[in-house]
């Protein structure tokens, strides 16, 4: 064909015309007719091609606006007739009765899926048919194209009063019904939910958004404001928690499910605004179940859960962090209560039995901080995801607490004693360094760390000197951790401690080879240890006494040989720390007695003394020149303890100025070395404690004015405010310094001339 | 890219019957029907009309039309997924098209809608 056409001159030939063959009105009346089939679903039963032509034509000759007018009037016929013989019967019948009406909502929200397949079915394929009108006549009139007015035809025929009401109350009924636990047809709410998220209103707002979800907060916001007073009144705060957690979640599923994606963080505010927000402080605090009850019976998960809901909401925190803290307080203050309980009732009981009993108390409140701390540590990783912030309360709670007991110091001082001591029961090297490593993070709680410093020092200084730590590793251990925590500063003097004792035992070795070189050896051997005074704890005032000859003998020997090394140093003899082996004639047999310093200057004055002799309190008080306390002291060691070497009389606990005491030939043991422990006042009594007070406080003052002139040195010039600031500030990790102290000792810097006050009155300069 | 080319060509593949006006009938991919949106809606079997079921296209046009209109049906399938710099060789087509003809398939595929 094409072929032919090439023959002779190419000459374009006009199209065939496609003239009107039949009426316009004709035309229409087929293509009406054939749409109405369409919906009645007969399309297959119908040519495309023909309907597609017929509109075709329509427009092409310019009758779009009747073919547009005409089809968007069949379409709103067809969709008053669906809604005539679909949604009508569903209308809910206005039954009481729950399942009824459920049911019923059902129905309607099918009717509502069916009619909308059906209208987007037939809309589909109207579509296809008049796409040539869409895309000439629609675009040139300005007028949406079909499948646009067939949404907005079936948004003004079926969502309208008073289906539009019906349906909203429909799916309003279905969730109510689920939330009351009941079993709802989720598809059937989703299929009208979607067409409810498809329609949009002239303004591009979906129906959804339009005429649901406002009454849907609405409602949900009114059902757990109910449920919130519902349940705090029949549920304990476990079971409340878990309630609310599984709205959330059902909340969340419901979302997720049947409902927009948008609507859930809405309904996660109601949740949160009115079902949990108003009841964080009651259900936290709920007596017989809430937060304390909980972490007394261990309840992890039911924790873990009431942590996972309070953060979702801005004050759940803060009411989680003041009631554990409140917790922690409250704990504490039991543990403190009860230290201090037993320390008022125990005034009555003698001495030695208030030092033993203040001792246990002391490892009891140690040991009971310690199990309060591993308990919350437990409930803070497992329950409450290791959450920072809460972290610090508890720290803060810890702190605050432990820091009321104004022992906290020497307890825990006196706790660490206990564990580096010699002769630990049953307890392996890591058993004691995992105790000692957790009471350093007690110790870290403690403000006045320079207390404990003070405590440590001479807690550790006796175990030193009486040869009875557990091991030089572990003391060496210790104190790497308080250097860890402290720094170095802190530590120094302690390690000056250990370094003495090594240097004493070379210094033993060569005076005992100086002493073999020597004809005139003294009648007994000594073993002295030299103490740099800065390092050691001094805080009893030295105690002196009257040594018999051969001691003096002894330590002049070894004081010239110091000095002779060392020439410049000055020593002092500190018998009150010191212990002596000696053997003892009894009746029975003899013993190896160790005694401390002072106990064998007082049995010395026995040695020859009759058998029924006498010495009163004042006699050995005059002989040996011992200061009553410490007299007193050991003459109880020796006199009413285990090993009665001496006979008191009138024989009893306490010893009184006017006793007198004989020698107890009698004596018999089985043991042949027989320690004889001095009577320890290792924890303070009152008075001790308050001299210990006095003495820190004056080391404080120096600590404070070193301070601020070293500040003032590298500053020149400060503000009074910058430099209680900064004092404040450098001297927090020993202690906390009272504003007003600091005040105090700069008008004394004044006044020895190191600072000087400006002009202002509020700054100072520093004098060189 | 390929693949999804081999799944499209499943349904692609079978074959659909165009006929026109005169009689003519051609067999062609259902792919080279749907470059044309009319045919395309015609073979629609979500809107199942008639010619969906019978998958034939009556085309109102004499068969030298018809002809015509496959052929660059073809030729636009064919190079539907030419990269930019792939060479679209349209002058040949255009060659082929007899001057006589052209205002008749101008209509003819206003109507096809391609």
């Amino acid at each position: 064909m094409a072929s032919a056409a090439r023959r002779g001159r190419p000459k374009i030939k006009p199209p065939r015309r496609h003239g009107p063959d039949v009426s316009i009105d004709k035309t229409w009346a087929d293509l009406a007719n054939n749409i109405r089939e369409i919906q009645n679903h007969n399309a297959p039963n119908l040519s495309f091609e023909e309907n597609h032509r017929y509109a075709y034509n329509m427009v092409l000759h310019k009758q779009g606006e009747k073919l547009y007018n005409g089809v968007t009037q069949l379409v709103a016929e067809n969709l008053d007739h669906l809604a005539t013989i679909h949604v009508a019967p569903t209308f809910p019948s206005g039954s009481s009765d729950q399942t009824v009406q459920s049911q019923e909502a059902e129905m309607l929200l099918k009717a509502l899926r069916y009619i909308w397949d059906d209208h987007t079915s037939n809309m589909v394929r109207l579509g296809q048919i008049l796409k040539y009108m869409d895309r000439v006549y629609a675009k040139s009139a300005d007028v949406p194209e079909i499948w646009d007015a067939g949404l907005n035809l079936f948004l003004s025929h079926i969502i309208r009063t008073p289906i539009k009401e019906h349906l909203v109350t429909a799916i309003l009924n279905q969730i109510q019904f689920e939330r009351d636990g009941y079993v709802v047809n989720r598809s059937a709410i989703r299929g009208c939910v979607d067409v409810f998220l498809t329609l949009e209103d002239s303004n591009g707002l979906p129906v959804y958004k339009r005429d649901l979800e406002p009454s849907l907060l609405r409602e949900s916001q009114t059902f757990y404001e109910l449920e919130g007073v519902k349940l705090l009144e029949c549920c304990d705060a476990p079971e409340y928690l878990r309630r609310v957690e599984s709205r959330f979640e059902s909340e969340d599923s419901r979302t997720h499910h049947y409902l927009s994606r948008n609507t859930a963080s809405a309904l996660r505010q109601i949740l949160q605004d009115h079902l949990l927000t108003p009841h964080l402080t009651t259900v936290i605090s709920m007596g017989s179940s809430g937060l304390d009850t909980m972490i007394d019976l261990n309840k992890t998960n039911d924790m873990a859960r009431l942590y996972r809901l309070y953060i979702a909401v801005p004050t759940g925190l803060p009411v989680l962090k003041r009631a554990l803290k409140d917790s922690v307080r409250r704990r504490g203050d039991a543990i403190n209560q009860a230290s201090a309980g037993v320390e008022g009732s125990e005034a009555a009981t003698s001495k030695s039995a208030q030092g033993a009993q203040t001792l246990t108390l002391a490892l009891k409140w140690v040991r009971e901080v310690l199990d309060l701390k591993d308990l919350f540590d437990k409930i803070w990783k497992d329950a409450f995801s290791c959450d920072r912030e809460l972290e610090s309360t508890l720290n803060e709670a810890f702190e605050s607490f432990v820091n009321s007991n104004e022992r906290a110091s020497e307890f825990i001082s006196l706790f660490i004693d206990e564990h580096l001591r010699r002769g630990l029961k049953g307890k392996t090297d890591t058993e004691v360094e995992a105790v000692l490593d957790k009471t350093i993070t007690v110790f870290r709680f403690i403000t006045e760390k320079d207390v404990f410093e003070r405590y440590y020092k001479s807690h550790l200084a006796k175990r030193l000197l009486l040869g009875r730590s557990v091991s030089d590793d572990a003391e060496r251990g210790m104190l790497a951790k308080l250097k860890v925590e402290c720094g170095h500063q802190f530590t120094q003097k302690l390690e000056g401690m250990f370094n003495d004792m090594k240097l004493s035992q070379d210094t033993m070795n060569s005076y005992k080879a100086h002493l073999a070189k020597t004809v005139v050896a003294p009648k007994i051997d000594i073993s002295v240890i030299v103490m740099t005074s800065t390092f050691w704890p001094t805080s009893q005032p030295i105690a002196t006494c009257a040594l018999p000859l051969e001691m003096i003998q002894a330590s002049k020997s070894f004081e010239n040989f110091y000095l002779s090394q060392h020439s410049g140093r000055r020593l002092t003899w500190q018998p009150s720390l010191g212990n002596a082996d000696v053997r003892v004639t009894f009746k029975a047999r003899n013993h190896d007695l160790n005694v401390s310093t002072l106990a064998l200057v007082i049995l010395l004055l026995f040695e020859d003394q009759g058998p029924d002799e006498f010495f009163t309190y004042e006699e050995i008080k005059q002989a040996t020149s011992i200061a009553d306390n410490e007299l007193q002291r050991h003459l109880q060691s020796l006199a009413c303890a285990k090993f009665k070497i001496l006979k008191k009389h009138p024989p009893g606990r306490d010893v009184n100025p006017t006793d007198s005491f004989s020698f107890n030939t009698d004596f018999s043991s089985t043991l042949q070395k027989i320690k004889i422990s001095t009577v320890s006042s290792k924890v303070e009594s009152g008075e001790e404690r308050k001299e210990t007070k006095d003495r820190i406080d004056e080391e404080r003052r120096h600590q404070t004015e070193a301070c601020i002139v070293r500040i003032m040195k590298d500053r020149k010039h400060m503000t009074h405010n910058d430099l209680v600031n900064e004092v404040t500030r450098q001297l927090a990790t020993r202690f906390q310094p009272n504003p007003l102290n600091i005040k105090r000792r700069i008008e004394n810097l004044i006044e020895r001339e190191y600072l000087q006050r400006c002009d202002d009155r509020k700054s100072y300069n520093y004098l060189a | 890219m390929a693949d999804v080319e081999m799944t499209k060509a499943a349904s692609d593949d079978d074959w659909v019957k165009i006929v026109s006006e005169d009689g003519y009938s051609f067999l062609v991919q259902r792919k080279v029907a749907n470059a044309s949106e009319t045919m395309q809606d015609m073979l629609d079997t979500s809107g199942n009309y008639s010619e969906a079921v019978s998958r034939t296209c009556p085309v109102q046009q004499r068969g030298v039309i018809v002809e015509k209109l496959l052929e660059y049906m073809s030729f636009k399938s064919y190079y539907a997924n030419a990269g930019p710099k792939d060479d679209i060789p349209v002058g040949e087509l255009m060659d082929r098209i007899p001057p006589e003809i052209v205002l008749e398939l101008l209509l003819a595929a206003d109507y096809q809608n391609m």
